[in-house]
């Protein structure tokens, strides 16, 4: 690719954005950047990958945590933090890549070449998506899919301007239950071509 | 007056919730809760204008002695403590300009040289520096540059940094306590009791270099075998040089001069009759003139949330002194301890320092000040006694958690910003023996000094 692209996936739990996602990756032929950077920023120190990965993507708790001067205690807020600098230092090196969640919508809005989509889904098909990955019955599946799109919302209207899967703050947000997850990639591998001619 | 109670309460106890949640920045919290106090306690219930005035207390301003008290103290009244706000704001600016010069790192380089960069002597050393330097500067500034340094000398000579910074922010707290320009607790105490920077040394200095003992004693035995430099190829190794720290000569020896002359005039202000505000005001005014061509660099770096979420606290504590509320406290703590000294000193302190290990110990302090002094009246223990009993606990109690103090939360997000890692289970594993170790040495240091001898 001659000219830089970014594309930024946000989603609903159960949506099958990361399929998507790993889908558009290899369509265009770009790095996907998932938990796989938790792995790159453990490298660089004296911390597990599993302890990271304990604090991914979570909000801050209250209570247990306190802002000093812009530091904070909150390993949530520590590693999110690292992982937005890491997409910054990603992104500003001219590089293309497929980004999933990690706010990248709002840490990348900057950048003229970043796409931002939100794909989410209508509850039965996730609860199918989740019951199939997991082996759990519809109840389990429906409770999980809650509880973990609570916790995406809550961490990303936490260090983002704004909300949350607000069709303003992203380019294009489609549903991946009518089409299927190739459909739906289909979809979106034509806009970004379209959106790519155009940078 | 009960109208007045309750709405003062609840504008408190809300404010705390916020400043909890942090969902909203302190300082609005703050600010908003003293505006609802205006309307809301001194006008709509009260009704009374004067309250309103002496909470805000700009008059202060215009009293002699808020710049020079000759003699013994007075202490300043209800509401918004001035002197407090004009000193700490006098010291971010000092600070700012001798970050800037460099004088921090290369303090910090120089005492890792003297040493030969030796793992355990760098670990006692800079608790000590840690100590001496939180007697005069914030924890904050001083946790920032000795954790950097920590962690660059770690990384170099392969020892565990996070222990060594655990025990730095321990002395850092320690160290702030044992002088009234320390910790903010203690400058509020101070200010608004009418004690000197001597009165602290003497008092809360003397069991802080005790309590120092103990616990550079304690971290070397828990953290001895985490010193261990894991290097022993004895390869020549790359040392920063601490000259490279210096950003300019000029400032940098400027600054040292200021810092110095700060540290004569809060040691000497009994004598000299300048007041912390003068202080305060006279090193701010002093690194503006000497710093001009960097002043507004330094004037962005100070802290004004912290400053303004102050006024807003004094208001808010103000409502609750003016309504009477912090007087039913201390009556209640008169009954339960019965008049028994002991059992007095012991809530005090224990009540200070649990409280302080989990919510901010600045609005406790303010809130408790009022309260000691109605104690005194009540049951005649000496005020000085209660001072300083509230202001150890206020100050290490705030040591055993990762949020009950300042210098915590910047050293563990120094750590894990250095992707280092450190939470409650490890912090407190080490940290709150610490804190226990240090109030029992305190509890009996009181006990002794100010119950048992009388001195």
């Amino acid at each position: 690719m001659d000219k830089q692209l970014i594309i930024s996936i946000s989603r609903e739990y159960g949506s099958g954005g990361h399929i998507i996602a790993q889908d558009l990756a290899e369509r265009f032929g770009i790095e996907l950047v998932d938990n796989s950077l938790l792995s790159k920023i453990a490298e660089e120190g004296e911390i597990s990958v599993h302890e990271i990965a304990k604090f991914d993507e979570r909000p801050k708790r209250p209570f247990i945590t306190r802002t000093v001067r812009g530091y904070t205690n909150s390993p949530a807020q520590n590693i999110a933090e690292m992982q937005f600098d890491y997409l910054k230092k990603l992104a500003a090196s001219g590089q293309s890549f497929v980004v999933v969640g990690r706010c990248s919508d709002d840490v990348l809005k900057d950048y003229k070449c970043c796409v931002s989509i939100f794909i989410m889904a209508d509850m039965p098909h996730k609860v199918q998506h989740i019951m199939g990955k997991f082996e759990m019955n519809k109840e389990e599946a429906e409770a999980l899919i809650k509880k973990k799109n609570a916790k995406r919302k809550e961490y990303h209207n936490r260090y983002c301007t704004g909300k949350w899967g607000d069709s303003r703050n992203y380019e294009m947000c489609i549903s991946s239950s009518s089409l299927g997850y190739e459909k739906t990639a289909d979809i979106i591998e034509a806009y970004v071509k379209e959106r790519y001619e155009k940078l | 007056m009960l109208a007045a109670q309750i709405v003062a309460t609840v504008i408190f106890v809300v404010m705390f919730a916020f400043i909890v949640t942090e969902k909203i920045e302190r300082q609005y919290v703050s600010l908003g809760c003293a505006a609802l106090v205006i309307i809301f306690v001194f006008g709509v219930c009260m009704r009374d204008v004067q309250a309103i005035i002496d909470t805000l207390a700009f008059k202060d301003f215009g009293k002699l002695s808020f710049w020079y008290a000759a003699g013994e103290g007075e202490g300043e009244g209800a509401g918004i403590n001035w002197a407090t706000i004009l000193f700490i704001f006098g010291m971010m600016v000092m600070v700012e300009g001798m970050a800037k010069a460099g004088f921090f790192r290369w303090l910090c380089l120089c005492i890792a040289k003297a040493v030969k960069y030796k793992p355990t002597a760098v670990f006692v050393t800079f608790m000590l520096m840690s100590f001496v330097l939180a007697m005069f500067i914030d924890s904050i500034t001083v946790i920032l540059f000795l954790a950097a340094v920590t962690i660059e000398l770690a990384r170099l000579l392969e020892f565990d940094p996070v222990v060594v910074i655990l025990s730095e922010i321990f002395c850092a707290n320690l160290g702030g306590s044992a002088t009234m320009c320390g910790d903010p607790p203690n400058i509020i105490i101070g200010t608004s009791l009418g004690y000197s920077f001597g009165d602290f040394v003497a008092n809360t200095g003397f069991m802080a270099v005790i309590s120092l003992v103990f616990i550079i004693t304690y971290f070397y035995l828990v953290f001895r075998n985490k010193l261990v430099n894991k290097d022993a190829s004895g390869a020549t190794k790359n040392y920063p040089n601490p000259s490279e720290a210096i950003q300019n000569k000029g400032s940098f020896i400027i600054s040292t001069i200021i810092f110095l002359i700060a540290v004569v005039l809060l040691v000497s202000h009994a004598q000299t009759g300048l007041t912390v505000a003068t202080i305060g005001a006279f090193v701010a005014i002093l690194t503006m003139i000497t710093s001009f061509k960097d002043l507004k660099e330094i004037m962005k770096k100070v802290d004004y949330k912290t400053l303004l979420f102050f006024i807003g606290l004094f208001v808010v504590v103000g409502g609750l002194e003016q309504t009477g509320i912090l007087k039913l406290i201390a009556d209640f703590i008169a009954k339960i301890s019965g008049g028994n000294i002991y059992i007095m000193i012991a809530i005090v302190l224990w009540v200070s320092a649990i409280a302080s290990a989990f919510v901010d110990n600045i609005p406790f302090a303010a809130t408790m000040i009022p309260v000691i002094k109605n104690l005194t009246e009540i049951s005649g223990v000496p005020l000085t006694t209660l001072a300083w009993t509230l202001a150890i606990g206020t100050d290490i109690g705030g040591s055993a958690t990762p949020i009950g103090a300042s210098a915590n939360v910047v050293g563990i997000a120094v750590l894990q910003k250095n992707k280092y890692s450190i939470g409650w289970g490890k912090y407190c594993k080490y940290l709150a023996p610490a804190t226990i170790i240090v109030m029992i040495v305190c509890m009996i240091c009181i006990y002794v000094r100010y119950c048992g001898l009388g001195v």
